[in-house]
Order: structure tokens, then sequence, then C-alpha cells
């Protein structure tokens, strides 16, 4: 009995990934929704509190939040790819964007936590997740419509931004709640701005060197799929392993491959099927950490927050939509495509709890927030996407 | 509906029609831009004209009428230069070019307008592969009778305007062999190639396009993808088998050599032209298209094999003259060292060489547009 159980925990999770796959694709062909939804709705189905299918996520965080991370490193090294450093110089109104939407949103989630009568510190944490934009949702939609335009391209930027402020916001609260004391704030600054810029520098370090070696082995025009794929892999390993942020090494990582240009080859879009594959891991191992008892006794405050944060988002982008050269309209299409938070939140957190800081554990709000915006965060982007006129018919519902 | 009278216009005025690619700076593929480009660019006084195009990844730029060669590239660097300007701001990239190297033609989105969708319904996979980017030049003609005179005359030289434009080597990925690959997707329409012989324009408007319209295949001139095509609501005759250049600069030039070259056709000084000598045309035309500057063309009227790059050579001294009446010597020059030191579509070739692949070359368009 013992035998047959552990042979029954080992297939949980491929076919738990395989049922996800499924889903999602008649799913998609049925409903024209974006996969993704379904995967999260699958994970958290078939999730330990829930069915009881998926095996709790052992303490150590154990192989399946390594795929998870990897999987999203990959999106971040694809976001930061597509990130243009140059582009912030010549529309200076998009960094100004950015700043606002953000901080609008950090005050305007802090001030209605404090309405539900939240703790300081759960005030400021749940404030700082806020701040960010999922990058794994925006990513995987946008590839999904093959969308393109301002609205695609904003959105995209904005979402890199804003995961950057969110670390830095995140890591500073935790310090604080480390340290128990507000007397530190200048000291759990300090380290998290340091954690960033280390982190930073060893992604830097990598777009450096692999494209190098790639240009050695003198096939720039063929598939470095490959190589990125595993040096993405080495990167979030060794993140892991120096406690830093996985999220902005490998943003920086795409960033600095970016610009110093080795072309990518339209192969590489998603990193194939490797991509693909990691994604539906990612969505459904993100939505299996959540407990419905959570979800549901942080429901009112959720459905608060999320309405709050889509209010600031779209306030603080559309203000600027002019001043940086779209319209009105294309300005808070953007703001409501900035909604999606989910995964972006469930690993950070999940760190967080692996470094022994569970106070995310303690804010109910979080996981229903996470479980509203892991299903309709993709829904929300691809409307978006869809009114703005950026996305061809064929790959969503009409 | 009876073809419009001709339009008349000052002889020798002109205007150029060029169409620009809209790329995006992360994976340098084409990007449907045009709807953010054209609200941008609607929010400040455009110098010229923009409009869009049938796919939503192309644009369309058009400098006002204008009789001096000077005058024509200031106003094509400004409208240049506020083009640079507004894609600064959206992030995109805007390139010269017959052809986007690696674009997908099932990828193109189709732009809203009724008459894109119409035209994509009629010709299929066949528009959306007109996915190629062209300059067209408008000369102004004093009558309908002057317009079909210039354009049948001009039929010998066609080729010289193919081979200093030639900028699309590269379709779908691969090098095509063309310099002007571009002008073979012109041709697979059912409507392209050239005029009919006829030098009256009473003869053309009431016995050949009363014709034509009678048969229903055509509702205007609009249908016709001629080489050269008379425009009577203008007053103009079009040249539309150049491609893009890849700068404004040599846009100018090339439109340029079409006034010095109609200027002299004018004088009559020439045997006029005869429906022989169309039957060497297409073999001219392929061999420009093809070998571009190195491309070999038989004389529609002695038969005598001539050099394309010497015959353009020769071609472009005999004209100093009216380039000094009509103040264009510059673009001459600009065109006698392009032919002699080899065009843009030698120049993307090298690029691909150095940068290793179409994303660099397509990279090396941008800049080379810009100009700075």
């Amino acid at each position: 009995m013992q035998e047959f159980l552990s042979v029954l925990t080992s297939l949980a999770w491929p076919c738990a990934i395989t049922l996800a796959w499924l889903v999602g694709e008649f799913g998609q062909r049925w409903t024209g929704l974006p996969r993704i939804s379904f995967y999260g709705l699958v994970g958290f189905i078939l999730a330990a509190p829930q069915l009881g299918m998926l095996p709790l996520p052992p303490s150590g965080g154990g192989t399946t939040l390594l795929l998870a991370d990897v999987g999203f490193g990959l999106i971040l090294f694809e976001l930061g790819y597509r990130i243009n450093l140059r582009w912030l110089r010549t529309n200076p109104w998009i960094g100004v964007t950015g700043l606002v939407e953000a901080s609008l949103t950090f005050v305007g989630v802090y001030l209605v936590a404090d309405a539900f009568g939240a703790a300081l510190i759960d005030r400021l944490m749940l404030a700082s997740l806020s701040m960010a934009t999922s990058p794994a949702t925006v990513v995987r939609v946008i590839n999904e419509q093959k969308s393109s335009g301002q609205v695609t391209e904003r959105a995209l930027h904005l979402c890199a931004l804003n995961c950057v402020l969110a670390v830095f916001a995140f890591n500073a609260t935790v310090g604080l709640w480390i340290f128990r004391t507000f007397e530190d704030v200048g000291d759990a600054l300090w380290n998290s701005l340091v954690v960033l810029g280390v982190s930073a520098f060893t992604g830097a370090v990598f777009g450096l060197i692999v494209p190098g070696v790639l240009r050695l082995l003198g096939k720039l025009a063929q598939d470095a799929t490959v190589a990125f794929a595993l040096a993405v892999i080495l990167l979030v390993a060794i993140t892991y392993a120096l406690g830093l942020s996985p999220v902005v090494a490998a943003l920086a990582f795409g960033l600095t491959a970016r610009h110093r240009r080795v072309a990518f080859s339209q192969a590489q879009r998603n990193f194939g099927a490797l991509g693909e594959l990691l994604t539906v891991v990612l969505f459904v191992f993100a939505a299996s950490t959540l407990d419905w008892r959570r979800v549901w006794a942080g429901a009112a405050l959720a459905i608060g927050l999320v309405l709050v944060r889509l209010l600031t988002k779209t306030a603080g982008v559309t203000a600027f939509a002019h001043l940086s050269g779209i319209s009105w309209r294309k300005g808070m299409l953007t703001g409501v495509a900035l909604a999606p938070l989910s995964v972006f939140v469930i690993l950070l957190s999940e760190h967080a709890r692996h470094a022994g800081v569970q106070v995310v554990e303690e804010l109910r709000a979080v996981a229903a927030v996470t479980m509203l915006l892991e299903v309709f965060g993709p829904i929300i982007l691809q409307r978006a996407l869809v009114w703005a006129r950026e996305a061809p018919e064929v790959n969503h519902a009409p | 509906m009876p073809l419009e009278p001709f339009a008349n216009s000052a002889p020798l005025t002109f205007g150029v029609e060029l169409e620009l690619q809209l790329v995006s700076l992360s994976d340098f593929d084409l990007t449907p831009a045009s709807p953010d480009l054209m609200h941008l660019l609607k929010r400040k006084p455009f110098p010229g004209n923009v409009t869009p195009e049938i796919t939503e990844s192309m644009i369309e730029i058009n400098s006002s009428v204008q009789t001096d060669y000077r005058t024509l590239l200031a106003e094509l660097v400004e409208i240049r230069d506020t083009l640079v300007a507004a894609s600064g701001v959206l992030n995109i990239g805007i390139a010269g070019g017959g052809t986007h190297p690696f674009q997908h033609w099932s990828e193109q989105r189709i732009s809203a307008k009724p008459r894109y969708q119409e035209l994509s319904a009629l010709y299929g996979y066949l528009a959306k592969q007109f996915t190629v980017f062209g300059q067209h030049v408008h000369i102004g003609c004093a009558s309908g009778d002057d317009a079909l005179f210039l354009l049948h005359a001009l039929s010998r030289y066609i080729p010289h305007f193919i081979a200093l434009s030639a900028s699309s080597p590269f379709v779908q990925g691969h090098d095509s062999g063309f310099d002007s690959a571009r002008l073979n997707s012109v041709s697979a329409f059912p409507l392209s190639g050239r005029a009919p012989f006829t030098l009256n324009w009473a003869d053309f408007a009431d016995v050949y396009f009363a014709k034509m319209e009678r048969t229903r295949i055509i509702k205007s001139m609009k249908d016709f993808y001629w080489d050269l095509r008379p425009k009577p609501e203008y007053g103009t005759i079009e040249l539309r088998v150049c491609d893009t250049p890849l700068t404004v600069e040599r846009a100018a030039a090339l439109a340029a050599y079409l006034q010095a070259l109609c200027r002299h056709l004018l004088e009559r000084k020439e045997a006029p032209p005869l429906e022989d000598d169309y039957l060497v045309y297409n073999y001219n035309r392929f061999q420009a298209s093809r070998f571009g500057l190195d491309g070999v063309i038989t004389h529609p009227k002695t038969y005598k094999q001539i050099p394309l790059r010497e015959d353009i050579i020769a071609t472009l001294d005999l004209m100093e003259p009216h380039a000094q009446a009509l103040g264009s010597v510059d673009a001459l020059l600009h065109l006698a060292a392009t032919a002699s030191d080899g065009g843009d579509a030698s120049y993307l070739r090298g690029q691909y060489e150095r940068q290793g692949s179409p994303e660099g070359m397509v990279d090396a368009a941008i800049r080379r547009f810009r100009g700075r």
C-alpha cells in the first residue's frame, strides 16, 4: 500500500501538467480565452488543500519550485531582451509613467489595506507586491496573441520597470520584518539595494559572456536557443545558491544580451517547446500553492485591492499618455494591461518562505488576490490587447 | 465612368512618394505600427503628406509638387527627420529597401481601410506578398499627348531606374540572387507590365480605356499596375519601377534624374518611340532587376548589347546641360558615384556578410535611413 501511494505521488505532477495542458488547449479553442488562465485553474483545483491530487510543496521548495523558477527565468530573459533602454532615454515619459503608476499603486493599496485594518508590516508587504505586473502572464499572453503595437510595447517596458521596483520595495519590507524595528529603515533599504545590484551584476556578466561564446562558435545566424536556455538555468541556480533575486538577474541577463546584440532568430521566441512546457509547470505550480480557505477568508479585501490596483495603474498610465505620444484610449488600455500579478507574487513569497520569512503566509489577502488574478489577469490583458486592435483576430475570442 | 480629362500641369514639375518599412527594434521583423505612428504624426504639422498602406507595417510619405531638386531634397530630409523623431517616441525603426529581408507574408496584417480589404479578398496571398516597398516619381506634363510621348520614350531608360534604386536582394530570409526581387512580386499581378502603345490621348482614353472599362475588369487607372502610368487627375506620369532606396538623398537624386531625362526627351531630338521598342523591354527589365548595375541591356533601336553601368554613366553625362538648367548637377553626381561604386543592393549584401544575419542587415538599413 505504501509503495502504491508513493507511485501515485510520483505520478501526480506529470499527470497534473498533462491535464493542465489538455484543458488549456481545449479551453482556448472553445472559449478563445488565454491558455494560462486554464493552467492556473487546473493547478488550483488539483492542489493539496483542494482535491489533494498534488502533494504540498516540500519545505525546501523541491524540484518543482526550481523548474518553475527556470520557466520564470526564461520568460524574464525574454522580457529583458525586449526592453530597449535607449527608448527610455529618447522618450523619458515612459520612465515617468512607470514610476508614477507604481507609486500610486503602492499608496492606493496601502490605504485600502489600512481601511481593512491590516497591520503596518502587512500593509507595506501588500503595497510593495501590488506594484508589480506579472511578467510571466504579460509575456505569455502577448506571445500567444501575437500582439504588437504601443499597448503591447509599453506593457512590456512598464512591467519590467515595476517588477524591479516591487522587488526592491519587497526586499526592503522583508528586511524591516527581520529587524522588527523601524529604526533600521536605512539598513533595510541599503540591503535591498545591494541585493538588487549584485543580482543585476550577475545577470549582466552572463549577458556579456554568453554572446561572446556564441560569437566564438561563429553560429550567429543559427539557433542560439539552447545556449541561452542553459545559461538561464545556470543563472537561476546561482541566484538560488547566493540568495540573490532570480527575477532581477534574469532580467539583467536579457537586457545585456540585447544591448550586446547577437541577432535572434524567430525560433527563439518563447524558447520554443522548452518554454512552452515550463510555462505549464510554472502556472500549475503557482496556483497549487494556494489554499481555498485562505482565498475565501481574504476575498473581500482582495476584491478591494484588485479594484484599487486596476484604478491606480490605469490612472497613472493614462495621465502621461498624451505626453508620451499615444492616444488617451491606448494609454488607458496600457494601464489595464498591467493588471496581471499572480505568478510573480507567488514566486517571490515562496522564496521569502524558504528564507524563513513566514509573513506572507499570514497575509490572508495575498492568496485571494493571486487566485483572482491568476485566472482573470490573462483575460483582462487579452481584452486590453484586443480592444487596442493590437492582436490579430484569429487568436482570441471575439 | 469615362476616363477624366488630362489635367494640365506645369511641365517638369515633380513629386516623390516613398513606401517605408516599420520595423520592431526587438527582433527587426516588420511590425504593424502604422496606426500608432499616424496618430502621433497627426499631432504636429507634417511637411508633405503621410498615408497608411495596404499592410499596417508600411507607411507612405510623399513630397509636395516641386520644381527644383534642392527644395525637393530639403523637404524629403525634413520629412525623414520628423519620422525618425516620431519613431524614437514609439520605439520602432523606419527603413527604406524594396523588401524586408525575412518577413513572412502570412503574418502581415491588412489595414482596416475597405479598399485594402477588397484587394486582399481579390488577390489572396498576392496581396500579402505585395508587402514590398517602392518609390514612385510623378512628372508634370503639359498635355495628355505629351504624357503618352514621355511614357513611351522613357521605356528605353526603365532599366536605369531599376538598377540605380535596386535595394531588395533578400526575400523570406534568403538571398534571391536578384538586386530588385521586389519587381518579381509586382509582375505577379494580372494588370502589371507596360501601357499599350499609343501616343494620342484621345485614342488612349476613348478607345483603349473605354474598352477596358466595358470589360469590367477595371474601374479606374488605379487598377493598372504598370511600370509607368499616366495619372490624368494630377496631369502627370508616374514612374513605379524603383525600389525605395535606403536613403531619401538617393530618392531625391532619382527624381532629379527623371526630370532631366524628361527635359531631354521633350526636345524630341531622339528617334520617336515605336511599338517595336517593347520587343526588348521585358528582357532589359529582367536584366536590371536580376543583375542590377552589372546587367547587360539590348538597345531597342540598334539591338546592340550594352553593359547597363556604361549606359547609365553615358546618359548621366549627356544630361549634364539639362541638370545645369534645372539645378540638379549634384543629384547626377550622386548617381554617377552610385553607378560606379555599387548601389543599395550591394551595400545590403555587404552588411549581411559583416553582421552575419538578416536582422543585422535590417539594423544597418535603419541606421542608414536616419542619415546620422
